[in-house]
């Protein structure tokens, strides 16, 4: 009895101090008046997500931002995919070495990868390049989502791929017809998960991008610094927004893929 | 026996895109910064290194990066921890992991702004503490975010990580075998035996990782010191950032040199970590 009320108090306690936070920014971005020390502001309205939308920088910036974040999510899953099914479902030589070296971005700094990948982007003209941004961008987002969907395929198994053999199906469609399908939930976590990545990415891009690449990182930082608090909060709820946006893009395009191979 | 033959191959085929990939940018980004770091003016010398460990700005940044990535990554692997132990029943149920991936949609700098939001002097906290009474002016509310403490990089970070340390910790209570709980209760064990002879063994692994995972993060990290940082002290990653974007470009092997020693400092961490679990690894795997 005792427990129980300390569990609930605990799960309430983490909820409000998960989102309550949020809402605070969710409501300054809709606050048209709100000076201290006001809990809640004295009039509501849609001034800052206007000026968020109207401001040509962050546009350009936002079109950026969308350009690289697909790019590297394509580009993740295509690389990730068959590392992970290979790591989960087969046993070969020197894996416990390719398997450190896989997971590698997660403990060198990037900052300093980045730092001495520089002058060689600049000989390769890849420097202030959208392409030379998403190459960069890939290298913290490949480890976790190998991680992630290396996890699906183990939960799967390789039951379900046996039987599709057995019964003739082609690769492609044991692809859609089992893969996706029965490995969504991790899909699902790699992409948003590689849209957050990417979308965090300041230091990277400013690099690579030399200021002539802006994104949304890239302008968050002045935005910061302009004191105008709702404008800022819509900025910052801008960016929780794209993952889901991805989110659902990616997963009505894997659903309908499913339905169409699924019926002849 | 082409089947045979593909079958050998295919595994590393399919790591090919990935191994490339990180070997190329990774191996190429730390051989080439090691390099500069080591050139100054096209002649070999360890001259930036000399002028970096000569620089005490540099020693004070080290001790408070140091100082700010232990704390960060402690308070969020126990809070992290205790968290995942007493909620996982309901952590599982979609809508309450629903609210673990909530924090996890922002990036590390927007949850820089949610602290600011909450504990600037003329944040919401400090006009809650107003209307109820406990201060009665603006100035009376601390310092907490922009300070030399680096409360706020530390705020931010717990904040943020606290939903990665459940995340990760979540599939080790789902796959742990509840029977072993029975087994030390039957066996006269008392609730914390419970926890250090049934669960602990199966969690240590994993939080050595997400502890490795976050120190190196925090520890190489940017963006948020960046946004909430005071200009002294500085957190190490800020300093090589300015040095390496200095005007002219004889700071640029000293940035390099900076970023060598944080790279060596979490590399033989991580190693001295995994060397002495190594053992017990082995009688984990044996035992199971």
């Amino acid at each position: 009895m005792i427990k129980n009320i300390f569990l609930k108090t605990l799960l309430v306690l983490s909820i409000i101090l998960t989102i309550g936070p949020i809402l605070l920014v969710a409501i300054q971005s809709f606050s048209f008046r709100w000076v201290w020390p006001d809990l809640l502001p004295q009039r509501f309205g849609l001034r800052a997500w206007k000026a968020v939308f109207e401001d040509p920088s962050l546009l350009q910036a936002l079109g950026n931002s969308m350009m690289i974040t697909a790019a590297v999510v394509m580009l993740t899953m295509v690389i990730s995919m068959p590392a992970a099914r290979a790591l989960a479902f087969e046993q070969f030589k020197g894996k416990t070495v390719i398997e450190t070296i896989l997971m590698l971005p997660l403990l060198i700094p990037l900052l300093f990868i980045v730092m001495g990948l520089h002058l060689t982007m600049i000989r390769f003209n890849l420097a202030d390049t959208l392409a030379g941004v998403i190459l960069v961008h890939l290298l913290p987002c490949v480890p976790y989502a190998i991680r992630i969907l290396r996890t699906g395929y183990e939960r799967v198994g390789t039951k379900w791929y046996e039987q599709a053999i057995v019964l003739g199906a082609s690769r492609q469609k044991q692809f859609w017809t089992i893969t996706v399908p029965m490995l969504m939930p991790s899909i699902r976590s790699a992409i948003v998960l590689t849209v957050v990545i990417t979308l965090s990415q300041y230091a990277l891009t400013a690099i690579i991008g030399g200021g002539i690449i802006t994104t949304l990182p890239i302008i968050y930082y002045p935005y910061f610094n302009s004191a105008d608090q709702p404008i800022i909060a819509a900025f910052t709820l801008l960016f929780a927004v794209l993952p889901i946006l991805f989110w659902f893009v990616i997963e009505l395009i894997c659903r309908s893929v499913t339905t169409m191979i699924r019926q002849p | 026996m082409k089947l045979y033959k593909n079958k050998r191959i295919l595994p590393y085929l399919q790591i090919a895109p990935a191994f490339l990939l990180i070997v190329g940018l990774l191996g190429y980004g730390v051989f080439n910064g090691i390099l500069e770091s080591l050139q100054v003016d096209f002649s070999w010398t360890v001259e930036a290194y000399q002028t970096l460990f000569g620089n005490s700005a540099f020693w004070t940044s080290l001790w408070y990066t140091l100082y700010i990535t232990f704390v960060s990554t402690m308070i969020a692997l126990l809070v992290g921890l205790c968290l995942t132990h007493f909620l996982y029943p309901y952590l599982v149920k979609d809508r309450w992991k629903a609210v673990i991936w909530v924090p996890m949609l922002f990036p590390h700098f927007a949850a820089g702004y949610l602290i600011v939001l909450l504990f600037s002097d003329s944040g919401w906290i400090s006009g809650l503490l107003f209307q109820s009474g406990a201060i009665s002016q603006l100035s009376d509310f601390p310092n907490l975010v922009n300070d030399t403490n680096g409360l706020g990089i530390i705020m931010t970070y717990v904040w943020k990580e606290i939903p990665f340390v459940v995340l990760m910790l979540l599939p080790v209570y789902v796959q742990m075998d509840e029977r072993l709980k029975d087994v030390v209760l039957t066996l006269g064990g008392k609730k914390h035996d419970e926890f250090l002879t049934a669960q602990w063994p199966y969690l240590w692994p994993t939080i050595i990782e997400i502890a490795i995972i976050l120190f190196a993060f925090i520890f190489a990290a940017f963006e948020v010191p960046y946004l909430l940082g005071v200009t002294f002290p500085q957190m190490t990653p800020v300093l090589a950032f300015d040095w390496f974007f200095d005007g002219n470009w004889d700071q640029r092997p000293v940035a390099f040199a900076s970023m060598v020693v944080v790279t060596a400092i979490i590399v033989m961490l991580t190693i001295a970590v995994y060397s002495s679990t190594q053992k017990y690894r082995h009688r984990l795997m044996k035992g199971s």
